[in-house]
């Protein structure tokens, strides 16, 4: 049995001739229209730019990447991002730093953000703490679609220095 | 004929089998790092331990060869515990660093991590380091702490390639993979160790870090750079060909394929001419196909007499029969030429002198078409007043070369800016190999099927779609479909295929005449892509 | 009086009642609705458009009203590829100058007693036809929505015309054999007559409306005139989330907004409508037009209030109808129809056989 019949309740006499439920509609409306009215105590609107909600810490804005103590950028281009990633939005160009304990680093870092969906799973798949989610900031809106690809100089504005370690040490 | 039980089911196999290639035939999984079929033994990993009743103690299935009424265990609590020893021992000083690793995703060390320990490391000490990214000759690189000294390599050079040019250098965990002093890792077949490195030890320096592994599509080619036709897999990504790996292919080349063919992608990247051009009134302006076919059909219907045809020897054997057939018919008469690259160099490993890929079967088919070809270097201009160029990978002298453009009207069906490119007066797109679905012989007489692995562009057609289309419009009835419907009327019509078939080919193909010896149609084995 | 002077006075009668009435009320409505809807709904509603600063709030009501005709007016004027350009153009104007005509015969205020004669200052025009003009006019606006949304060629756009065709005839039907009662009551197809009957009292102290002497009536024809105006829960032909925007889908700027003011417009003639034949129109309950010795009306400070009363009667009942547009959901369009044709109309059709055996009885 895959269906699941729910029992309609019957409809009373009243009800089925609409008009003294159209009229308690109606009084449930009218009392809610004076009351916003005449006090703000109902009133869910927020006057956004003059006042900003709080975002819950989980908030989910643009992308930005972080770097190591030394101010390089802490990807190395594992590419572990734009695999996870279901709207296929990064794009990654990996170079060969030279340097014996970094190696692999991204010669372009590219987020566009028109196909983004921000569902986080690039920073959850991130392995250096790279790239994080966290900036609070809003996509913002532009007159091309080439401004929302976001380059690497432009995710790196917003980055920070993280020292986190292999194994989920540090922050 | 020794008779033996491995975990519980009966085998029987000839003497001197080892436990591993009697395992393989039950079907069951022996886990490996340093075993290669296609090299010697050296049972140095420890991966393959199985116990046996025959032994007090584990013995490696790689090397260990089978005994009459020997009862072996692959999967054993005492086995499971050995692995796990194993491969703890073997990850001890492993950097682990799979994100930035290239072989991650097609790491042999991943899969059996995951799949027989997938424990945490125990070690509090720091690791052993060891040389990053060492070069170690013009096209390989190497990183000994990800290493697992498997010696695959080792005797790669030492075995197939003849050079030894590898060898393990220190002891003990100093222990690490070095060229001889002076030497570089520099024989014709160097490539081969990026591929049979179970690790990330080796790494392609054409491929590093240009894509993850795991992003590629894979399809099965076959090498079209010398007459061998090494079977091959060509990866691609996002539509583009990133590297060529071999494939296994018994008949043909093993497990291995020469640098030169490996790097010879590169070449088939750059500089494609897609749309078709027509010169009018002294102008070269882009057209139509259609445009452009009419314009050859209209330079063709004057008769045969006139017209001269260069062919290629990178014909696939559809598109040489489609072609042939309109030479045959149709356009009965006209001159053929061969032409196709001049000789390179060769090797008795695998490297052929004939730079072109399918000599015998276009030479084979036009034969049984009762055409014939001169080479491309007795072409005169005279009393020829079309030329059709098919293909654009010829070498010709400068004299002959001169001789084909005094022709007035030049129909070249090519892929890329080149001299033939700039001489066309008609110019139709042609494909490249690796967009083509069809087969290819080889030297030996192996047919085999190079399947379709990038999707050209709508307006590249291959030779043999343009031949047929001619061929309609000259009023031929000559009508395929599919490359499959082309093979099966060239191996009716065509003595020497006769007996194969399209499914038959498989993925090792077919020998010329297999198909007429009873019982020899088939080989039975489809798998096996990836050969380690 | 001439032809001249009664053209004249026609004319400016209907500018006095349009453009100082109907037009601002409409205009205003733009705005209404949407603040009425947003703080029925706990929102706040249009409040940024101030036109001098933030301390004068009640300015950003003004500016919201500029800025919304200068954005209808300055939006980009758009024909879909392939559609009948002329008609796509033609067929906003139909439902406004359908809208308008409908003020011809709508009493403001007290013309001359029924049986004698004078000037009807308060009314464009006494038609003997009455409010039979009103239903043949107000048919003409059906031809906009239905023309515009085949002329759009559209899909969304022509089955929005086709179910505002269709639900048009449904609900008119109900709205004329609700006004037949009154007719029956009051003797006569006259507005202005209509409201002098309703300036009696019954039994010598009821008001004698239309609600009292009507109720299921009145019901009734409110219910038919939210259908007819096209307004929310009867406002399939142009179910958003269906049709995109029903008929209007392909219009922009401002041949848009003379659908929405067509809308609008129609809004308040359904209202002035109601409060005529129902509610009594310009009487004040229980005080009686003062009349001059020869039967004519003596006109003055009552007369003002009567006027008055007449608009704030309409006021009201515009006010009814928003209300009921936010409050409750859209219907099914099968349910629309099944409401229509299996229960209104029936009712309506019982309403006026019971009316006519009280009559009889009451004779």
């Amino acid at each position: 049995m895959a269906t699941v019949q729910v029992k309609r309740r019957e409809l009373s006499f009243g009800e089925r001739i609409y008009l003294p439920e159209v009229l308690r509609g109606l009084k449930v409306t009218t009392r809610q229209l004076f009351k916003n009215m005449f006090t703000k105590k109902d009133i869910a609107t927020v006057q956004y730019p003059e006042v900003r909600k709080e975002y819950p810490d989980r908030f989910r804005g643009r992308h930005r990447l972080m770097k190591r103590e030394d101010g390089s950028v802490r990807c190395v281009a594992c590419m572990l991002c734009s695999t996870a990633c279901p709207a296929k939005c990064i794009h990654i160009v990996a170079g060969d730093k030279g340097d014996q304990s970094v190696e692999k680093y991204p010669v372009s870092f590219e987020i566009d953000l028109l196909v983004c969906i921000y569902c986080g799973f690039c920073e959850e798949a991130c392995p250096c703490d790279a790239i994080r989610m966290d900036s609070g900031r809003h996509p913002l809106p532009s007159f091309t679609r080439d401004r929302q690809r976001i380059r690497k100089i432009q995710l790196l504005e917003d980055g920070g220095p993280s020292i986190a370690v292999q194994g989920g040490k540090g922050t | 004929m020794p008779t033996l039980k491995i975990d519980g089911r009966e085998v029987t196999v000839d003497p001197g089998t080892t436990i591993l290639q009697a395992a393989e035939v039950l079907g069951i999984e022996v886990p490996t790092f340093c075993y290669h079929p296609g090299l010697s033994i050296a049972a140095n990993c420890r991966m393959c331990l199985v116990d046996s009743n025959k032994s007090p103690k584990p013995v490696p299935a790689c090397h260990a060869q089978v005994m009459d009424g020997m009862e072996v265990q692959t999967a054993s609590e005492r086995i499971k515990r050995t692995r796990k020893a194993v491969l703890e021992f073997i990850l001890l000083n492993h950097p682990v660093d799979c994100p930035i690793c290239d072989q991650a995703g097609e790491c042999v060390l991943q899969d059996h991590y995951f799949k027989f320990s997938a424990q945490p490391s125990r070690l509090f000490h720091r690791k052993q380091h060891k040389s990053k990214a060492k070069v170690l000759g013009p096209d390989i690189i190497l990183d000994a702490e990800r290493c697992i000294l498997c010696t695959r390599c080792v005797r790669f050079c030492d075995e197939v390639a003849k050079e030894s040019q590898l060898d393990v250098v220190n002891r003990g965990e100093h222990s690490e993979i070095s060229t001889f002093p002076g030497k570089q890792l520099d024989n014709p077949y160097a490539g081969n160790t990026v591929d049979i490195c179970p690790v990330g030890a080796l790494t392609s320096r054409d491929f590093r870090f240009k894509t993850r592994v795991w992003m590629l599509q894979t399809e099965r080619g076959v090498c079209p750079e010398c007459s061998r036709n090494c079977a091959i897999r060509v990866d691609t990504f996002e539509n583009v060909v990133r590297r060529y790996k071999p494939a296994h292919n018994p008949k043909v080349n093993q497990y291995w394929m020469c640098d030169e063919g490996r790097g010879s992608y590169k070449n088939y990247l750059e500089g494609r001419m897609e749309g078709p051009t027509l010169v009018e009134h002294g102008r070269r302006l882009a057209t139509s196909t259609q445009r452009a076919m009419d314009e050859v059909s209209r330079a063709l219907s004057g008769g045969a007499r006139n017209v001269a045809v260069v062919l290629t020897p990178w014909l696939t054997n559809e598109d040489a029969f489609v072609v042939g057939k309109l030479l045959a018919g149709p356009l009965a008469g006209a001159s053929i030429y061969l032409g196709g690259r001049g000789p390179g160099t060769e090797d008795a490993v695998l490297r052929q002198a004939d730079k072109n890929p399918n000599r015998r079967g276009v030479e084979t088919i036009l034969g049984a078409l009762g055409l014939s070809a001169k080479p491309v270097s007795q072409f005169t201009a005279r009393a020829v007043e079309t030329l059709v160029v098919l293909g654009d990978q010829h070498t010709v002298g400068d004299t002959t070369m001169s001789e084909l453009a005094a022709v007035p009207q030049r129909v070249v069906i090519g892929a890329f800016k080149n001299a033939w490119w700039d001489m066309a007066t008609v110019f139709l797109p042609g494909r490249v190999h690796w967009e083509k679905d069809g087969t290819t012989t080889n030297f030996q007489g192996v047919v085999q099927r190079a399947r379709r692995a990038v999707t050209a562009a709508p307006t590249a057609k291959s030779e043999g779609w343009y031949a047929m289309k001619i061929a309609q419009a000259l009023g031929a009835a000559l009508d395929f479909a599919t490359p499959k419907d082309i093979f099966g009327a060239l191996t009716r019509e065509v003595g020497a295929f006769a007996g194969l078939t399209w499914e038959g080919l498989g993925d090792h193909g077919q020998r010329l005449g297999d198909g007429l010896v009873p019982g020899g149609v088939g080989n039975g084995d489809t798998q096996g892509m990836v050969a380690r | 009086m001439s032809f001249g002077e009664v053209l004249l006075w026609g004319l400016l009668k209907f500018a006095a009642i349009v453009l100082g009435f109907v037009m601002v009320v409409a205009t205003l409505l733009t705005l209404l609705e949407r603040k009425q809807s947003a703080y029925l709904q706990n929102r706040v509603g249009p409040n940024r458009a101030f036109l001098f600063g933030k301390k004068f709030p009640l300015s950003a009501f003004i500016g919201q009203i500029l800025a919304d005709a200068v954005k209808m007016l300055v939006k980009e004027d758009f024909d879909p590829p392939r559609a009948n350009t002329w008609l796509h153009r033609l067929a906003p104007a139909l439902p406004l100058f359908a809208a308008l005509m409908v003020w011809m015969v709508i009493p403001f205020g007290p013309g001359p007693k029924p049986g004698t004669e004078g000037e009807h200052w308060f009314q464009i025009a006494n038609l003997d036809v009455g409010i039979l003009w009103v239903l043949a006019i107000s048919s003409i606006g059906v031809y906009g929505a239905t023309l515009g949304a085949w002329a759009s060629n559209s899909a969304f756009s022509l089955l929005g015309g086709l179910r505002t065709a269709a639900q048009m005839i449904s609900y008119e039907v109900t709205i004329g054999l609700n006004m037949v009662g009154l007719f029956m009551i009051f003797g006569s197809l006259k507005l202005n007559d209509i409201v002098w009957g309703q300036g009696e009292l019954l039994w010598g102290w009821l008001p004698k409306w239309g609600i009292v002497v009507q109720p299921l009536g009145f019901v009734l024809f409110v219910a038919a005139a939210v259908a007819e105006i096209k307004r929310a829960p009867f406002d399939l032909p142009e179910d958003e989330s269906v049709l995109a925007g029903g008929y209007s889908t392909e219009y922009s700027a401002m041949r848009f907004a003379l659908f929405a003011l067509g809308e609008f417009i129609g809004i308040v003639i359904m209202s002035a409508l109601a409060s005529v034949l129902f509610l009594g129109g310009w009487q004040i309950p229980w005080v009686a037009t003062p009349l001059l010795a020869d039967g004519s009306i003596d006109y003055g400070w009552l007369t003002v209030m009567q006027v008055g009363a007449m608009v704030i009667k309409t006021m009201f009942m515009v006010f009814l109808l928003q209300q009921i547009r936010w409050t409750f959901p859209r219907f099914r369009y099968d349910q629309l129809m099944r409401l229509g044709w299996v229960y209104m109309l029936p009712l309506s059709i019982a309403n006026l056989a019971i009316t006519a055996l009280v009559m009889f009885l009451l004779r």
